[in-house]
């Protein structure tokens, strides 16, 4: 394996450079984004962390598996015992929480807007479509409290 | 923009946007380290950061920012999805602060998590933008995608580790250092009179003090760690650089 860092002093100098160079000025909307994300820290403490554990846009479907017409792409997350599935669609979002029960599920933006919905018994729910950036979805039963991890829909 | 300006009662965050203007005034290191924060190593800040402090997160982002943007630029997205993936990796670290207290392997999560959502990106632009100028049959598409996926990921990781070690050893060195050899790294580099000219240092001294310079860079702990000894490094697995990345201190 090739030695590094460089033992020469110029070649050393021009890593330097291509580094300091791409790391080039940050643009502030991304340091502001970062920052800000840190007020999310606590906003759901305590509640379950679905992580996403398939997303058609990258993983290959379970055998069997059926895209419904229409369906732009399917996500799942799992927390804990309960999974939530999402499929998205040109008109908007469909999902289902797998402990089918009334509740309510929302989805917010990192700046804080969001769209509120109820669940209905067998744990289906639908909303519009979602504005570009990350979301992130909650879903409240009587006995459950999960919150999705962020994820990009488009 | 901050998360708190018009978010809905009992919806948004907590508003406390205070750490966000002293890092965004000084992204790069040049105005000297702060004691504290910009020493400790990724685990330290990642502990502090879970636990509510916001200096450690500010440092987080501030040392973290370029590794994750080196990542995102590699897979050519454009400056809208650039953004949201910069700003949904750092969601997700917020959320995994808890999980990655007890581990140093911060840099190989940034990257993994990055990559992960730049490919979904990659892959969801190939299904939305049906027209490619250069090959719209559904093979080129595939193998266009391919290519992307296969873009040698050892070699991305391990180009932005060592990026990402420099930058850190190089705001570890004393101000004066730093001004020298940014001068002198520049494209096109400064010449020793105008590097003499801006430091007030003789000429003469300038070269002198550029070996001085790179051989302290060389000592730093970022960069201390890649040196070993010659015959070693017949395995170089992925798994060795993120340990050797993520067991800075």
């Amino acid at each position: 394996m090739e030695q590094w860092p460089p033992a020469g002093d110029d070649a050393l100098l021009a890593e330097l450079g291509a580094a300091l160079l791409d790391s080039g000025p940050v643009p502030e909307e991304f340091l502001d984004t970062a920052l800000a994300a840190f007020s999310w820290r606590t906003v759901d403490a305590g509640w379950t962390v679905a992580e996403l554990t398939f997303d058609s846009a990258c993983d290959l479907a379970p055998a069997g598996a059926l895209r419904s017409g229409g369906t732009d792409r399917t996500l799942t997350f799992h927390g804990g015992p309960v999974a939530m599935e999402i499929e998205v669609t040109r008109t908007g979002i469909v999902g289902q929480l797998s402990t089918g029960c009334d509740g309510r599920v929302s989805a917010r933006t990192p700046d804080g807007r969001y769209e509120d919905v109820p669940m209905d018994a067998m744990g289906y729910f639908s909303m519009g479509p979602l504005p570009p950036g990350p979301v992130q979805f909650r879903a409240r039963t009587a006995e459950y409290a999960m919150v999705t991890t962020w994820v990009l829909l488009r | 923009m901050t998360p708190t300006a018009d978010a809905p009662e009992g919806a948004g965050p907590p508003a406390d946007p205070s750490p966000a203007e002293e890092v965004s005034a000084d992204p790069t290191p040049a105005g000297g380290p702060v004691p504290g924060v910009e020493r400790a190593s990724p685990a330290e800040l990642v502990a502090a950061a879970g636990a509510g402090d916001e200096r450690a997160w500010a440092e987080l982002v501030r040392r973290y920012t370029p590794l994750v943007r080196s990542v995102i630029h590699a897979h050519g997205l454009d400056r809208a999805d650039a953004a949201d993936v910069h700003q949904t990796v750092w969601l997700r670290l917020v959320e995994h602060l808890g999980r990655l207290r007890e581990s140093a392997a911060l840099p190989a999560w940034l990257v993994t998590t990055t990559r992960r959502e730049c490919h979904r990106l990659v892959r969801l632009g190939r299904r939305t933008q049906p027209f490619d100028p250069y090959d719209d049959s559904v093979d080129g598409h595939v193998g266009r995608l391919l290519l992307v996926d296969a873009a040698s990921p050892d070699e991305d990781l391990l180009r932005a580790e060592r990026q990402q070690a420099l930058r850190e050893a190089f705001a570890q060195l004393p101000a004066r250092c730093r001004e020298l050899l940014a001068l002198l790294a520049a494209d096109p580099p400064a010449s020793y009179r105008e590097v003499g000219d801006r430091l007030g240092i003789p000429i003469g001294s300038v070269g002198p003090t550029q070996a001085r310079c790179l051989a302290r860079l060389r000592r730093c702990p970022a960069l201390a760690q890649y040196v070993r000894p010659p015959a070693s490094g017949a395995e170089g697995t992925g798994g060795d650089r993120d340990g050797a990345v993520a067991a800075r201190r």
